[in-house]
C-alpha cells in the first residue's frame, strides 16, 4: 500500500470541501478520479502533497505522515497547474534543475530527454522561449515530462489532458500504461474526460462535494455507469 | 463607448484584488500624491518669490521662460522612464463588435490619465495666472496656459509613440538614448542651452501671443501620429513585447555550492530576466549614489559618524532591503511546484543566505570606492556589511516568512505596490534601529569606534553561527508554510 488516507477533512468557511473516512491506494494502481467542479479533486491532490494543511484526519506515504517528513518528496512527482513551472527559465533549463533536484547530470537529462522526442512532437526543446512566451498546451507538456523525468513511483496529475492536441493524449495515455507495466509505478490522475481515464486507469472514483460516493474497479460497463452518473 | 471603457478601467483599478494592499498603502500613496501635488502647487504660486530670491538681479519672466523647456525635457525622459503604456486592458476588446477607431481613442484618452498631466499644471498656471496676466495682459496669459497644456500633450503622446515604435524595433532604444545624451552634452559644455532656446520661444510668445498655438499644431500632430499607428498595428501580439531568441545559461562559479547553488543561480535568472525584480535590484545600486548626500566632510572631520551608519547600512545592504522585503513573493507564481518538488528547505533558506552574502559583498566593494574621502567612511561601512550580513539577512528573512503576497513581476518596480503587505512596512523598523541600539551606548560615552568594533562583531558572531540562524527561519517558515502558499496562489 503507497498511500493511505483516514478521516480527512478540510473546510472553507461552513463547507466542507474535502471529507474523505478512508481511502487506500496500492502500489502499482492507476487511479482516476472524476467528479465535477467543485468535487474536491485538486484540494485533495494538494493535501497529498502537503500544499495544503487539512483540518483534520492524516495521509501516509508508505506509512509515513506527508506533513512530518519530505520522505515522500524523493519518488513522489507531481504536475498540477501553471503554478509548478518556473515560468522565466527556458524549457531546457527547467529540466536541467528538476533533475538536479534529483542528482541528475545535465548529460543525464538531455539522454532522458530523448525518450520524450515523440511526446514533445519537436514543440518543446531549442525553440529559444521561455516557459512563459510558450501555449497553455506546451506548458502543460513540459510539466508533465518534467514530472515523468523523475522516475517517480507516484505519480499525481490533475487533468493532464485537458490543453492537450489529440496525439499527445494518446501519447501521454500510452506512457502512462508501458510505466506502470515496466516500474509498477502508481499513478493518480483527475480528469473530466470519462473515455481517458477509463481507458487509462484500472480503478475509478467518484466524488462529489468532497466526498467520494463511488469506487470502482474499470470494466467494460464502467464507462456508461460513469455517463449514467453525470447525465442524472 | 468611451465612456463604457472608462467605467470599466475605473472598475478594474478599484476592484483588483491586490490594489494596493492595505490601507496602509493607500494612505501612504495618498500622501505622497497630495504632498507632490502641494509642493508643486506651492511651488507654483511662489514662482516669482522663489526666482528673485534663488536668482538674484535676474528678470523674473526671463528665468522663467528658461525653465519652461528645461522642465518638458526632464519630462520626457521621466516619461520614458516611468509612464506605462496602456495597452493590455484593450484584449478583451477586440473581437467584439467595436469599431477599431473607438478603442484607439480609449487608448488615446486613457493615456492621458497619468500624473505626468496633472503636476505642470500645478506647477505653472498659477504663474501664469498672476504675474503673466498682470504684466502683460490676459490674452498673453491665456495663450501661456495653451502652450504649457499643449507642450504636456505633446510630451505625453511623444513618449508614448517612441515607447510603442520600440516595441516593435528595439534598434531605437539606444538610438534614442544616444540623442539625448548627446543632447545633454551640448549642453552641458553649452554649445547651445535649453534655456536660451526656451527664453527664445517664449519671448516670442509674449510679443506675438498667438504663435502659442504652434505648440498646439505639435500636439495635435503626435496625437494624429499615436492614434494613425495604433489603427494599424491593433494586433496583441504586436503590442506587446517580441523579443529575440532566448537562450539558457548557467554560472559555473556557483557550482561549488552544490543544491544551494543551484537554487542561487535560480534566482540570479529570476532577478534577470523579470521585469520589476530587475528595475528593483537596478534601484538598489543606483542608491549607492547615497553617501555622497551622507558622507559630509565637516561631519567626518568632528567624527560624528553617527550620522552615517544609516547612509552605510542602507548601501552595503540595499539589495537584501530592497529586493529581500518582498521574499518569497518573487517566486509566488512557481512556488507550489518548489514546495512540491525535492527541496531540502533547509538549503532553500541557505540558498537566501547565500545570496544575500554574494549582493552585499558585491554593494560593498563598491561602495568602498568612498574610501577616497576618508578612511574613517570604511570603517563604518565595513561595520555595516558586517552587520547587513549577520543580522539584516535574518531580520529580512524572519519577516519574509510571514510574508502572504503574490508578486506580479511583470511590471516595473517604481511606484508599484502591487504585493506590498504589512510585513513590509514593519519590517524597516528592527532592520534600520537594530544597529543604533547597538551603537548608542558607546557613542553616548564619546567612544563612536567601540561601537562601530561592537556592530561588526556583533554582525560577525551572527555569521559564524548562522546554522543556528539557519534552523531558526526553517523552523519558523515550516510554521508558516502553508499560509503562504495558500497567499501566493491568490493572484491578483
Amino acid at each position: 500500500m503507497i498511500l493511505e488516507i483516514s478521516n480527512l477533512q478540510k473546510r472553507y468557511g461552513n463547507r466542507t470541501v474535502v471529507n474523505i473516512s478512508d481511502l487506500q491506494i496500492n502500489a502499482g494502481e492507476t487511479v482516476g478520479i472524476v467528479g465535477n467542479n467543485g468535487a474536491g479533486k485538486t484540494t485533495l491532490f494538494r493535501m497529498l502533497l502537503d500544499l495544503i494543511r487539512p483540518d483534520q484526519g492524516e495521509i501516509l506515504s508508505k506509512g509515513e505522515q506527508v506533513a512530518h517528513d519530505g520522505q515522500w518528496k524523493d519518488y513522489t512527482a507531481s504536475y498540477l497547474d501553471e503554478g509548478y513551472l518556473i515560468d522565466y527559465l527556458t524549457s531546457e533549463e527547467y529540466f536541467v534543475f528538476i533533475g538536479s533536484l534529483h542528482k541528475m547530470s545535465v548529460a543525464h537529462v538531455t539522454d532522458y530527454l530523448k525518450q520524450f522526442q515523440e511526446f514533445f512532437n519537436e514543440e518543446i526543446l531549442g525553440k529559444g522561449k521561455y516557459i512563459r512566451d510558450f501555449s497553455k498546451g506546451n506548458q502543460n507538456k513540459v510539466g508533465i515530462a518534467a514530472a515523468l523525468m523523475q522516475a517517480p513511483e507516484l505519480l499525481v496529475l490533475d487533468e493532464p489532458f485537458a490543453n492537450l492536441d489529440p496525439t499527445t493524449q494518446i501519447r501521454l495515455k500510452t506512457l502512462i500504461k508501458s510505466l506502470k507495466q515496466e516500474r509498477n509505478m502508481t499513478t493518480l490522475i483527475s480528469s473530466h474526460d470519462l473515455n481517458h481515464v477509463t481507458d487509462v486507469c484500472d480503478r475509478i472514483i467518484l466524488m462529489e462535494k468532497g466526498l467520494i460516493i463511488k469506487d470502482l474497479r474499470t470494466n467494460e460497463n464502467t464507462l456508461q455507469e460513469l455517463e449514467a452518473y453525470f447525465s442524472g | 463607448m468611451l465612456g463604457t471603457f472608462l467605467d470599466h478601467q475605473w472598475k478594474a483599478f478599484w476592484r483588483s484584488k491586490n490594489k494596493g494592499g492595505t490601507i496602509a498603502t493607500q494612505i501612504f500613496i495618498g500622501i505622497i500624491v497630495v504632498y507632490l501635488l502641494g509642493v508643486a502647487f506651492f511651488l507654483g504660486f511662489g514662482m516669482e518669490a522663489f526666482i528673485t530670491q534663488f536668482f538674484p538681479g535676474k528678470d523674473v519672466f526671463t528665468v522663467f521662460n528658461g525653465v519652461i523647456l528645461y522642465y518638458f525635457a526632464a519630462d520626457f525622459l521621466m516619461r520614458m522612464q516611468l509612464q506605462e503604456l496602456p495597452t493590455l486592458s484593450i484584449v478583451p476588446y477586440l473581437h467584439l463588435k467595436i469599431p477599431k477607431q473607438k478603442i484607439v481613442n480609449f487608448l488615446n484618452t486613457r493615456a492621458l490619465f497619468s500624473a505626468f498631466n496633472v503636476l505642470p499644471l500645478f506647477l505653472f498656471l498659477p504663474f501664469c495666472a498672476t504675474a503673466i496676466s498682470d504684466v502683460y495682459d490676459s490674452f498673453t496669459a491665456l495663450m501661456y496656459v495653451v502652450s504649457i497644456l499643449s507642450l504636456t500633450v505633446f510630451n505625453n503622446y511623444a513618449a508614448l509613440y517612441i515607447k510603442r515604435r520600440s516595441i516593435q524595433n528595439l534598434k531605437i532604444v539606444p538610438l534614442v538614448f544616444l540623442l539625448i545624451i548627446a543632447l545633454g552634452l551640448l549642453e552641458y559644455f553649452k554649445v547651445f542651452s535649453i534655456s536660451a532656446i526656451s527664453n527664445r520661444v517664449f519671448g516670442f510668445v509674449t510679443t506675438y501671443p498667438l504663435a502659442g498655438f504652434g505648440f498646439t499644431l505639435f500636439a495635435v500632430l503626435t496625437y494624429q501620429l499615436n492614434a494613425r499607428y495604433l489603427r494599424s498595428n491593433l494586433y496583441v501580439e504586436e503590442l506587446s513585447k517580441n523579443e529575440a531568441k532566448k537562450t539558457s545559461t548557467d554560472y559555473p562559479f556557483l557550482d561549488r555550492f552544490g543544491e544551494i547553488g543551484t537554487l542561487v543561480a535560480l534566482e540570479l535568472k529570476l532577478i534577470l530576466r523579470n521585469k520589476r525584480s530587475r528595475s528593483a535590484v537596478t534601484m538598489s545600486l543606483l542608491f549607492l549614489f547615497y553617501g555622497f548626500l551622507f558622507y559630509k566632510k565637516e561631519l567626518l572631520d568632528q567624527d560624528k559618524l553617527e550620522l552615517m551608519l544609516f547612509a552605510s547600512v542602507f548601501m552595503t545592504g540595499n539589495c537584501i532591503s530592497i529586493y529581500g522585503q518582498f521574499m518569497f513573493g518573487w517566486q509566488s507564481s512557481h512556488f507550489d511546484g518548489l514546495m512540491a518538488n525535492k527541496i531540502d528547505i533547509r538549503n532553500f533558506i541557505k540558498a537566501k543566505f547565500l545570496m544575500f552574502t554574494l549582493f552585499s559583498t558585491f554593494t560593498t566593494l563598491i561602495a568602498c570606492l568612498y574610501g577616497f574621502l576618508s578612511w574613517k567612511i570604511l570603517v563604518i561601512q565595513f561595520a555595516a556589511y558586517l552587520y547587513n550580513i549577520g543580522i539584516g539577512t535574518v531580520i529580512v528573512l524572519y519577516f519574509a516568512t510571514r510574508n502572504y503576497r503574490s508578486m506580479d513581476l511583470s511590471k516595473g518596480s517604481t511606484f508599484n505596490f502591487q504585493g506590498v503587505g504589512a510585513s513590509q512596512w514593519v519590517l524597516g523598523l528592527p532592520y534600520f534601529l537594530a544597529p543604533y541600539v547597538i551603537l548608542l551606548p558607546f557613542s553616548l560615552s564619546g567612544a563612536p569606534y567601540w561601537g562601530f568594533i561592537a556592530l561588526g562583531a556583533c554582525g560577525l558572531t551572527a555569521c559564524l553561527t548562522r546554522e543556528f540562524w539557519v534552523s531558526f527561519i526553517v523552523n519558523e517558515f515550516n510554521k508558516r508554510k502553508h499560509k503562504i502558499t495558500e497567499g501566493f496562489r491568490e493572484k491578483s
